[in-house]
């Protein structure tokens, strides 16, 4: 480490007001602008609680958070299963696993707009080939995106599709980081695979889980895209969620202030849940 | 755990799983639109081959209104890349190399910053840029993202690595910090220069909520939010969707496959600390 007195400065500054600017302001600017309300004009009053009062008591916003809520419970657990599995699956240096590495990734680099894009022709009760296959093989087509009960449950299934393989790469780091001669010790030592894995890698990757369930969770609470490209919220408002709900108040309704209260309470949810995963996570290490 | 057998074939499961929509994507944007309805209906070979070649979707893709903002995106993205590139990399030296007060502090300030996604802060940042009247134009797409802490972490653990020797030979023979940078660290991170460069990358060609609302004019429209505006099985274009979506993804696949060696192997030796 070398004192270089304003040196320092000099190469931090750009990215750290960018960061300031760009991460850091706009919470700010969130939880500010939520005790305003915008007059016909653009003029701001000042409304106290009056949004996040009227967000809290909205019956909409509250099924929308239980939804959310829901949406995120169900998300989570199985993207980290999943990219764990994955992981386990590719983790040996052949060459056929670090290929299927690229492959599993590859969904990243769809953007998430063109995902839904794609998912939503897949899937489309008429024309889509996933209903094609299930009628050719004796099955009834499903309704999926336009179905009220089905609609959700293919959002899950889209977001896991498309985060698994991203979060894969991280398990995978945990899972190399781990010292080869630990596994090699407990298998001469007669543990069998699911002991080592139980033992030996878990606890050892509980840092990694807590990185990727932190991670996984703030995407799902934002999940925002596939909705308002897929339902817009329907059918019967079974696909609205919070982050949709902001969207709508801000740019359908031109309610700032609600949006930005229904923003506020997303920012604080994230960083809620952001603390009780390291906190659960760190109490196991 | 389970036999390799087992394992090699759920592999084979998953690599499908993943494939396959691309791989139909691809290969109906080829279709004639006329076949596809009855194709749909009747579970036959050719619900996933075309029945004959046709580049009717890509003349039809050929057009301003999707060529625009396929540029824009493009123009968008590189405009993002290679300041960002700089800016982060030199902000990791700075937190690998230097001793100031305040710095782990303002570590720590980064590494929270990659915990809040872009996403959650989009409606107020609107309302930030709209006060300083930056709504449609380039760099309200462009500024906001050039700033990452992902980056800034990743270049930090590899200069972190450098021994100091290196630098005090250089600082011996004159060079200044600038120098030091410019001409030695920089070039020997060239691997943490491509990861950096395809995070940077990827997370600018995955922004749709943030182009949707602050730049929604035609003339600043991103790719992504074009082939959204189009999308229903039912309308008369959905023939050039499947080529619209072939071209924004093959876009984005190119250099992710010639880059994802050194992004799979920055984050994976990192050690995610």
């Amino acid at each position: 480490m070398f004192k270089a007195g304003r040196t320092p400065w000099v190469f931090l500054l750009p990215a750290l007001l960018g960061l300031a600017l760009f991460r850091l302001a706009p919470i700010g600017v969130a939880a500010v602008g939520s005790f305003y309300t915008e007059g016909l004009t653009g003029e701001m009053h000042f409304t106290g609680l009056d949004n996040l009062v009227s967000v809290a008591t909205d019956p909409d916003m509250v099924a929308a958070l239980l939804r959310t809520l829901l949406f995120v419970a169900v998300v989570v657990p199985l993207v980290v299963g999943m990219s764990f599995a994955l992981a386990l699956l590719v983790q040996a240096p052949t060459r056929f696993s670090i290929a299927c590495r690229t492959i599993l990734v590859l969904p990243v680099t769809m953007s998430v707009a063109l995902t839904a894009v794609l998912w939503n022709l897949l899937f489309d009760p008429i024309l889509g080939p996933v209903n094609t296959v299930l009628s050719g093989m004796g099955f009834e087509r499903q309704f999926f995106f336009r179905g009220a009960d089905q609609a959700l449950p293919t959002m899950v299934a889209l977001a896991t599709w498309r985060a698994s393989g991203y979060w894969m790469i991280f398990m995978l780091a945990g899972l190399l980081a781990i010292a080869p001669d630990l596994r090699e010790a407990a298998r001469i030592d007669g543990a069998t695979r699911w002991q080592s894995l139980r033992y030996i890698t878990l606890p050892l990757m509980t840092r990694t889980f807590a990185f990727v369930a932190v991670g996984a969770t703030a995407v799902a609470f934002l999940f925002f895209a596939p909705i308002l490209v897929i339902t817009s919220g329907g059918p019967e408002a079974r696909t609205e969620l919070l982050m949709f709900k902001a969207y709508e108040a801000g740019f359908l309704r031109l309610n700032h202030g609600r949006a930005l209260a229904i923003s506020l309470a997303l920012l604080v949810l994230v960083g809620i849940f952001a603390v009780l995963e390291l906190r659960l996570l760190r109490a196991r290490e | 755990m389970l036999p390799g057998l087992t394992q090699g074939l759920l592999l084979v499961l998953a690599v499908l799983a993943t494939l396959l929509p691309f791989i139909w994507m691809g290969v109906s944007s080829f279709r004639d639109p006329g076949e596809i309805f009855r194709n749909a209906m009747r579970l036959n070979w050719h619900s996933f081959v075309p029945e004959r070649l046709s580049l009717v979707n890509w003349e039809g893709v050929m057009r301003p209104d999707f060529l625009r903002p396929l540029a824009n995106s493009i123009f968008v993205t590189v405009a993002t890349v290679i300041p960002g590139v700089l800016i982060n990399s030199a902000a990791g030296f700075a937190f690998a190399v230097f001793r100031f007060p305040g710095r782990d502090m303002l570590f720590a300030a980064v590494l929270l910053s990659f915990m809040v996604p872009f996403e959650s802060i989009v409606i107020p940042l609107f309302s930030l840029v709209r006060w300083l009247g930056w709504v449609d134009t380039y760099p309200v797409l462009i500024v906001p993202e050039i700033a990452n802490g992902l980056v800034i972490f990743l270049f930090r653990q590899f200069f972190t690595k450098l021994g100091r020797e290196l630098f005090e030979a250089a600082l011996i023979d004159g060079a200044t910090w600038g120098r030091i940078f410019w001409s030695i660290a920089l070039p020997l991170s060239w691997p943490t220069v491509a990861s950096a460069g395809l995070i940077l990358f990827l997370t600018q060609w995955d922004a749709f909520f943030w182009p949707l609302v602050a730049a929604s004019s035609p003339e600043y429209t991103l790719v992504q939010v074009a082939i959204t505006r189009n999308l229903d099985f039912e309308q008369t274009n959905y023939g050039r969707l499947f080529s619209a979506m072939t071209a924004a993804s093959v876009v984005a696949v190119i250099p992710f496959l010639l880059l994802q060696r050194f992004y799979i192997r920055s984050i994976t030796t990192s050690g995610m600390k």
